[in-house]
């Protein structure tokens, strides 16, 4: 397990987007998360992978406010935002995609994505504001880019899982976050529509719109597209490194083949 | 698409094709505002051309009453996924205020009846902290535990009249009750038709499609319900308050009438929940039919209630509106092989849905 060596409490190394300072989350008696380090750098796409049960939806969880860790802290953009409620992590920057798809089937693909994007907060004159020329342009070019032009004024219930993906995918990329979490993006599918979708992040990635942190089961599609990668089992960080390091490294082959 | 949506697509197709309905929709959402301003010209004329108070005038005024009723309960119920059963407490506060205004304080009616609206939105905002933390069937259950404890508090307190109520003496004439509710209707269709395509309208149909995603976008939920609940209470309160004088008495049973909280639903959801034309066309369609079936055959009006509440949940849970919508949208959708084809010929933000 790495040691944080940060002086100052919450300050974050230089770009760092997210930084958990040894997260516990308890169950009873059970440990999910046991004392976990893990750090994301501006631009940078990380995976975190592991075995069932290893603790990181719990460790996304913390993250994002859903769950309060026990102990440790977490520090989005070098701010402490241990113990914030749910919403207020999301407005200071951080997006989140779940494992089953979320998106608003009754409204339709363009106010899923018109909703999505923060500008000008929520004061009162900003809500009680329709959408500009602007905003709708900036919405069909997102749509035009993931290949979903022309479905704008479908319900997004309506269209397909691997659709729906795209457009939550979308509404991500509309909201700007600092750090988007994707918490099994590859998960149901097919494969071509995972190809493009590996495409899409790739290009929102290069274009500096998105720094990513995934879970992900799917091991050809974690090792293609991130850069560094975090191994979790029964909630310990076990190892860290590049796919290709993490590919060679036995602690990851045992925790994977159930040995201890 | 399920089995039965095919069957269904397939009688409507029958009776008119998908295109013009599409077409029909684009019209309405391309020209809302210039059929709210048609419509309410109207809806003004008739005691203009030779309406004269009385039967007609009293169903056309309950009309928009009803109207007034559906579409606030379908701002919390529709819009925002919260099916309350208590929004006829805001509607017995309004009354209550505005009889013990205007009768035990002198007060004029058109004060009384702001006054009723302020106190519903207040009492909104201090019983929505309590219930909106509730979902689904708790919630419904809650606030009928409201409206029932609004009722009992009523037919206990002197202020109120007790069980007798308050009888109203001095009452303004039909034709203005036909205007002032009509006025009431009208502004709060504008007022609803405008916010469903804003940011905080969004953002209530969000909270009904999947409240933990919208938390998780970064949204302080529990603010937003309580703004639509105050909203709805707020429309709620001001009919309650018309409906003191236009009944000329209040009393528990009536300002708090957990039938007429049904009835109001039964017509958002025949119409279609979560639209704004479609609690307009409930409360007209089936306020009609009550009517008429409480002159024809007196006392089956409940019945009717229940039956059309049994057709409209197994039918069609989207209503009017809502099924034609989804039936347009649908065959789009596979008339184009499940997927976009480019040159859609409406680029405009739809709105009214």
């Amino acid at each position: 397990m790495s040691e944080t060596t940060d002086a100052v409490p919450g300050a974050s190394s230089d770009g760092a987007v997210l930084r958990t300072d040894g997260v516990t989350k308890r169950f009873g008696g059970l440990t999910a998360v046991d004392d976990v380090d893990v750090e994301v750098s501006q631009g940078e796409i990380v995976g975190l992978i592991g075995p069932n049960g290893a603790g990181k939806s719990t460790l996304f969880n913390c993250i994002t406010g859903t769950l309060s860790a026990d102990e440790g802290h977490v520090y989005l953009q070098g701010r402490d935002v241990t113990g914030w409620p749910e919403h207020k992590i999301a407005r200071a920057g951080l997006g989140r995609m779940f494992q089953e798809t979320r998106i608003f089937g009754n409204m339709t693909v363009r106010k899923n994505l018109l909703l999505a994007a923060q500008e000008g907060g929520a004061s009162v004159g900003n809500l009680l504001r329709t959408p500009d020329e602007d905003l709708v342009h900036r919405t069909d070019e997102l749509l035009d880019r993931v290949d979903l032009g022309g479905l704008a004024d479908t319900r997004a219930g309506r269209l397909s899982f691997g659709q729906q993906k795209l457009i939550e995918f979308a509404m991500e990329l509309m909201s700007e976050p600092d750090l988007l979490l994707m918490d099994e993006p590859a998960g149901g599918i097919n494969p071509s529509m995972l190809e493009n979708l590996i495409s899409y992040i790739r290009t929102a990635n290069e274009r500096e719109e998105a720094t990513i942190f995934l879970v992900e089961h799917n091991m050809d599609f974690v090792m293609e597209i991130a850069e560094r990668i975090y191994v979790l089992a029964h909630g310990e960080r076990i190892a860290e490194g590049t796919p290709e390091e993490i590919r060679n490294d036995q602690r990851v082959l045992d925790a994977y083949l159930g040995r201890e | 698409m399920t089995a039965a949506e095919s069957e269904g697509d397939g009688l409507l197709r029958t009776v008119v094709p998908p295109g013009q309905v599409r077409r029909l929709f684009r019209f309405c959402d391309a020209h809302g505002w210039t059929l709210l301003v048609v419509g309410a010209v109207i809806g003004a004329l008739p005691p203009l051309v030779g309406l004269e108070p009385g039967y007609y005038m009293t169903v056309i005024s309950e009309m928009f009453l009803f109207t007034v009723l559906a579409l606030s309960w379908d701002v919390i119920g529709g819009q925002t996924g919260y099916p309350s059963f208590g929004n006829m407490a805001f509607f017995g506060i309004g009354a209550y205020v505005t009889a013990i205004l205007v009768e035990d304080f002198a007060v004029g009616f058109p004060v009384a009846m702001v006054a009723a609206g302020i106190l519903a939105v207040a009492f909104a905002a201090v019983i929505g902290v309590v219930v909106l933390r509730l979902r689904g069937h708790y919630f419904a259950i809650a606030t009928l535990g409201v409206l029932l404890a609004a009722q009992q508090i009523s037919r206990n307190l002197d202020v109120t009249g007790g069980a007798s109520g308050k009888i109203l003496l001095e009452v303004p004439t039909g034709t203005v009750f036909y205007y002032l509710f009509f006025g009431v209707m009208i502004a709060e269709i504008a007022v609803v038709y405008y916010l469903t395509n804003t940011r905080f309208g969004f953002i209530l149909n969000a909270i009904r499609d999947d409240e933990a995603k919208a938390t998780a976008m970064g949204f302080n939920t529990t603010y937003y319900k309580t703004a639509a609940w105050m909203l709805a209470a707020l429309f709620t309160g001001l009919a309650g308050g018309g409906f003191s004088l236009f009944n000329t008495f209040v009393d528990p049973q009536t300002a708090y009438n957990g039938a007429w909280n049904v009835e109001l639903i039964v017509m958002a959801f025949l119409g279609g929940s979560g639209t704004v034309v479609g609690p307009i066309i409930g409360a007209f369609g089936l306020h009609t039919v009550i009517e008429v079936v409480e002159t024809a055959f007196v006392g089956w009006q409940l019945v009717l209630l229940g039956v059309a509440i049994i057709v409209t949940v197994i039918a069609f849970p989207q209503g009017i509106v809502g099924t034609l919508r989804e039936y347009a949208s649908t065959m789009e959708y596979y008339e184009r092989g499940g997927m976009a084809a480019e040159g859609t010929d409406d680029e405009e933000v739809t709105a009214g849905e």
